[in-house]
Parts: C-alpha cells; sequence; structure tokens
C-alpha cells in the first residue's frame, strides 16, 4: 500500500491540467474466499490534484456489488393466515452497496444529482421492474431490508484525511457476499456536482477447495451428490462400528 | 472458528453445526426418526438459505438412520420386503415432490405450503400419538393389560394385492405401503425430511406393524429415500452444501449412538409420548408463525427465481 501511494504522489505531480481532479486506488483489488474467510476490509485512497478550497468540496466512496434481480412480496390476512399475496421483481439493483462519505449524502447533492449516479441507498433505482401495483412501497422494503442484512449501508463522515489533499477509507465486506465483479467508484463533489470520479474493479472470488467444490456442485452433480450420499453412510456405518458394545 | 460453505456462500461457526447434528441425531436415535423435521426449520433458523437447508438436511437423515439401522439389523428387526414395497410408491412420490418443489419456488408459496403442511401432518400425528400413549401408560399403571393391537382395519383387508411381510408377520395388500410411501417421498422431497415421523406412526396405527420392527424398517426405508432426493437435489437444484451435510452428518452420527442408548432405557409407549410432545412443540412454534403478526409485511428474496 505505501508503493501505491508513492505513486499516487508521482502521478499528482506529473499532471498539468488547471481543474480539480482525483486519483485513487484499493489496497487490493482480489480477495480470495478460503475456508476460514470471514469478511474482511479494503482500504480505498486517493488525493486530491490541485486543490481549491475545502469548503463545498466532498468525497464520497461507493462500493457496489454485482446486480442481482429482487422479489419482494406482501403477505396479507387470509382466514386468519398471512399468506404471500402482492409481489414485485426489480431488475439492475446491487446485491451489496457500501458508502462512505465526508457528509450525510443528502447534504453532499441535490436528489438529482445523486439519482443521476446512483449515490446514496435511497437513490438506488432499479432499471426494470415487474409489477402490477403501485411499486413504491416494494422498493422502499427492499432498500429497508438490504439496510438491515447489512447489504446496503451509508457511512457518513468516516473518510479520514492525512493532509490537505490525501485520503482514505476503509470498507468492510461482510462474510456473506456473492462472488463477482464489484465495483469501488470514488466521487469528488463541488458545491453539488460531480467534478471527478474514477472507477476501480475488485473481484471477490472462492479459491482452492472451496472453488472446486462449488464447481463440482455444478459441473458434475451426479458425482458431487453420489458422494455427498456415500460419505453419509460410510460415516453412519463407521459410527455404529465404533459405538457397538462391546459383545 | 468459522467455515465457509461452498454452495450455500456463507461462513458458519462449525462448532455449532456439529451441535445442531448432534442434538437431532440423538433424538433421530431414540426415537427411530431422521430429524429432517427438526433440522430443517433449525438451518433456516440459523441463516441457512431454505433451498441448501432442505437439500442438506437429507445428508444428515441418511447418515444418522444409517447408524440406527445397522443397530436395528444386528437386532434382525428390519422388514426388508415392507421397506421394499414402501420404497416402490416412495421413488415416484419422490420425483413428484422434486418437481412440486420447483413450482412453488416459482409461485412464492413455498413457505407458506410448508409450514401448513407441517402444521397439519405434525398437529394431528402428535395429537394421536398423545392420545394413545397416555391410555397405554395409564392402562399399565391401573395393571390392565392394553387389549390386543392385532385388530385389523376391516377396509383394509378388503383391498386387493395381498402380500405376506414375514418379520412383521402380516398378511395385507399392498396398496396401503404403496401409497404411504408415495405419499412420504414427495413430503421429504418437499420438506428435506425423511418422513420417519410420519412412517412410524402410519406404521404403528394403520398397517398395525409389530413396534419392535417398525423403527429398523422405516430407518432402511428412510435411508434409500434420502439417499435417492439428495442426488436428485443435487442434480436439479445444485442445493446440497458437501462442507454443511459433513459438519451435520459427524454430529449426527454421534448423537444417533447416544440417542439408541437412552432410548434402549424407555418403554415403546414412554418413547412415543415423548416423540408426541416434541412433535406437538414444532407444530406450535410454526402455527404461531402463519397467525402472528409478521414483524414486516415485506420479504425480499434475492436472485433468479
Amino acid at each position: 500500500m505505501k508503493r501505491a501511494l508513492a505513486g499516487l504522489l508521482l502521478l499528482m505531480s506529473a499532471a498539468g491540467a488547471r481543474a480539480e481532479d482525483l486519483v485513487s486506488g484499493i489496497s487490493q483489488d482480489i480477495i480470495e474466499i478460503t475456508s476460514n474467510y470471514t469478511g474482511t476490509d479494503i482500504v480505498v485512497f486517493g488525493a486530491i490534484e490541485r486543490a481549491q478550497r475545502a469548503r463545498g468540496r466532498n468525497i464520497v466512496v461507493v462500493v457496489r456489488g454485482p446486480d442481482t434481480p429482487m422479489t419482494v412480496r406482501r403477505r396479507d390476512r387470509v382466514a386468519g393466515i398471512w399468506v404471500n399475496r402482492d409481489s414485485a421483481k426489480f431488475e439492475g439493483m446491487p446485491g451489496y452497496y457500501y458508502l462512505a462519505s465526508t457528509e450525510p449524502i443528502d447534504r453532499v447533492a441535490p436528489p438529482r444529482t445523486l439519482t443521476r449516479y446512483g449515490v446514496g441507498v435511497n437513490y438506488l433505482l432499479p432499471s426494470a421492474i415487474g409489477s402490477h401495483h403501485d411499486a413504491r412501497p416494494f422498493r422502499a422494503a427492499a432498500l429497508r431490508q438490504m439496510r438491515q442484512q447489512g447489504l446496503y449501508t451509508e457511512a457518513p463522515g468516516t473518510i479520514d484525511f492525512l493532509s490537505e489533499t490525501l485520503f482514505r477509507t476503509r470498507v468492510p465486506v461482510p462474510a456473506v457476499v456473492a462472488r463477482g465483479q464489484y465495483n469501488v467508484e470514488v466521487y469528488l463533489f463541488r458545491d453539488g456536482d460531480v467534478v471527478s470520479a474514477q472507477s476501480t474493479p475488485l473481484f471477490i472470488d472462492q479459491t482452492g477447495i472451496e472453488r472446486r467444490l462449488f464447481n463440482m456442485a455444478h459441473n458434475a452433480p451426479l458425482v458431487y451428490g453420489l458422494i455427498c450420499v456415500f460419505m453419509a453412510m460410510l460415516l453412519g456405518w463407521i459410527s455404529s462400528v465404533l459405538f457397538r458394545r462391546p459383545a | 472458528m468459522e467455515i465457509y460453505l461452498p454452495v450455500a456462500e456463507m461462513s458458519v461457526y462449525w462448532l455449532v453445526m456439529i451441535g445442531l447434528g448432534l442434538g437431532v441425531g440423538f433424538l433421530s436415535g431414540m426415537f427411530g426418526v431422521g430429524g429432517g423435521f427438526l433440522m430443517t426449520p433449525l438451518l433456516v433458523f440459523s441463516g441457512i438459505p431454505s433451498t441448501v437447508a432442505v437439500a442438506t438436511t437429507l445428508s444428515h437423515v441418511t447418515a444418522s438412520s444409517m447408524s440406527g439401522a445397522l443397530a436395528q439389523w444386528r437386532k434382525r428387526a428390519v422388514d426388508f420386503t415392507m421397506a421394499g414395497v414402501m420404497l416402490g410408491g416412495g421413488l415416484f412420490g419422490t420425483l413428484l415432490g422434486v418437481w412440486l418443489f420447483a413450482l412453488m419456488r416459482r409461485q412464492g408459496q413455498m413457505d407458506l405450503i410448508v409450514s401448513m403442511t407441517y402444521v397439519i401432518m405434525l398437529g394431528s400425528i402428535g395429537a394421536i400419538m398423545l392420545r394413545e400413549s397416555l391410555a397405554t401408560l395409564k392402562a399399565y399403571r391401573s395393571g390392565v393389560m392394553p387389549s390386543s393391537r392385532r385388530v385389523n382395519h376391516a377396509w383394509m383387508n378388503r383391498l386387493p394385492l395381498k402380500m405376506r411381510f414375514r418379520q412383521s408377520r402380516l398378511y395385507i395388500s399392498i396398496i396401503p405401503p404403496v401409497v404411504l410411501g408415495f405419499f412420504v417421498g414427495a413430503l421429504g422431497a418437499i420438506m428435506g425430511i425423511g418422513g420417519g415421523f410420519i412412517i412410524v406412526p402410519a406404521m404403528i396405527y394403520l398397517l398395525r406393524m409389530p413396534t419392535n420392527v417398525v423403527m429398523g424398517t422405516s430407518l432402511v426405508q428412510i435411508i434409500a429415500l434420502t439417499a435417492v432426493t439428495t442426488v436428485l437435489q443435487a442434480t436439479s437444484n445444485y442445493s446440497v452444501d458437501i462442507v454443511l451435510a459433513l459438519l451435520l452428518v459427524v454430529g449426527g452420527v454421534i448423537g444417533a449412538q447416544l440417542g439408541v442408548r437412552a432410548g434402549a432405557r424407555l418403554r415403546g409407549e414412554q418413547l412415543r409420548l415423548l416423540l408426541a410432545l416434541v412433535v406437538l412443540t414444532v407444530c406450535a412454534g410454526l402455527l404461531w408463525g402463519l397467525v402472528a403478526h409478521p414483524r414486516d409485511l415485506y420479504s425480499l428474496t434475492l436472485g433468479a427465481q
């Protein structure tokens, strides 16, 4: 990470344009899930080039997971029993969303700007909606539940400035995350407008034996299923021999 | 202390999972049931996705049933003919069940149907067992030996396709055991259960099999059924997690052995009374979940349906 920071500083001194700009990086671009994986942290860091006054300037870091289809169902009481009745489907919503910012997001920019960039949990809009009813309460419920499960998080005030222009933030990656390509986006807001943005991919994938087992479950399901059955029967048999009362 | 499950794609405390296997295995060894009806809800409660819970519980049931069945087999308390006949129906039931499983998931009514089926099955079976075992216990206490169980249902005697089941000392039509097997096979695929809690009472009260062969026979048929269903779930839903299965199985087989020991010290009707109480407790919990006002009216499912 130190070397990356040093590289950043070099880049900064080499740049020549006049507008306020941004360079950023992440501490690791691949997270490997192994058998003892219980979640990890990544560090996102960056520097502001040709910095102007600090007033009216905001840094926002967004980590966005791969899109996942969402189905929201609402229960209604039918003959005393709670039954799923109406439902809505959303496409194009991220499966994981973490936002760190210098200020609470509503103070960073007006809603129109936030919606355009999909910055802020409340400004995430699905690309497609399948519903016969008013989808708004369903979308609100989806956002609420994603927050409760720790998959959507907003953390204002968690960006540390190491100097006037050098900043970093720590992004937790929980144990329950989907595998795939994540995007780390860093935005520089000036008076409610985005003046610079950078996006870096981050890959999360299984490795080693976990990966082999997962691949086997999908590529050779018959063999995989038979191994499960064999293992269960073998262990059942072993235990019955071990515990056999001496005659 | 935590271990990552490759198919469920999440981390769990491995000691907790072994403990779950042990506890449920103990009950299964004691009562001669697979214990799936306890394991599936417990896994879902621990945060395992319900599809993985249903499919992986089956391996746990296979293992603890294997362990119990071998013990019964040494005592010559297995009626293989009966197990085979029931399995004939069971295989078709399983195919139907796996198909229904996929259909219900698409409709979003999976949880409701599973819960309602559980409540109805557990409620009625628990109530019958409770009444019968209490009556038998009372009869013992007053010194009157219970009347012979060998009064067959009249309608069952009129059914065709009769067959002799030597080990059970029965001469009955194969239709009731085949239908029972079919029904239990379908339920097993949907609920992730072996169906022992249905088979055991049905063998005792419906087929009038002697209690001493009931456990071994139901265990043998459960092993075969859960083995087939595991392979079907693995090939059609990719939802069997082998790491989770290993943890549950290790706990399960030890628990099952301990359970068999504990069960040997109790009389049949005492065992049935205890099982009835366990069954009714699970039933009451599920019923509460159906009628209580949900904390959140909305539920969210991620991923393609």
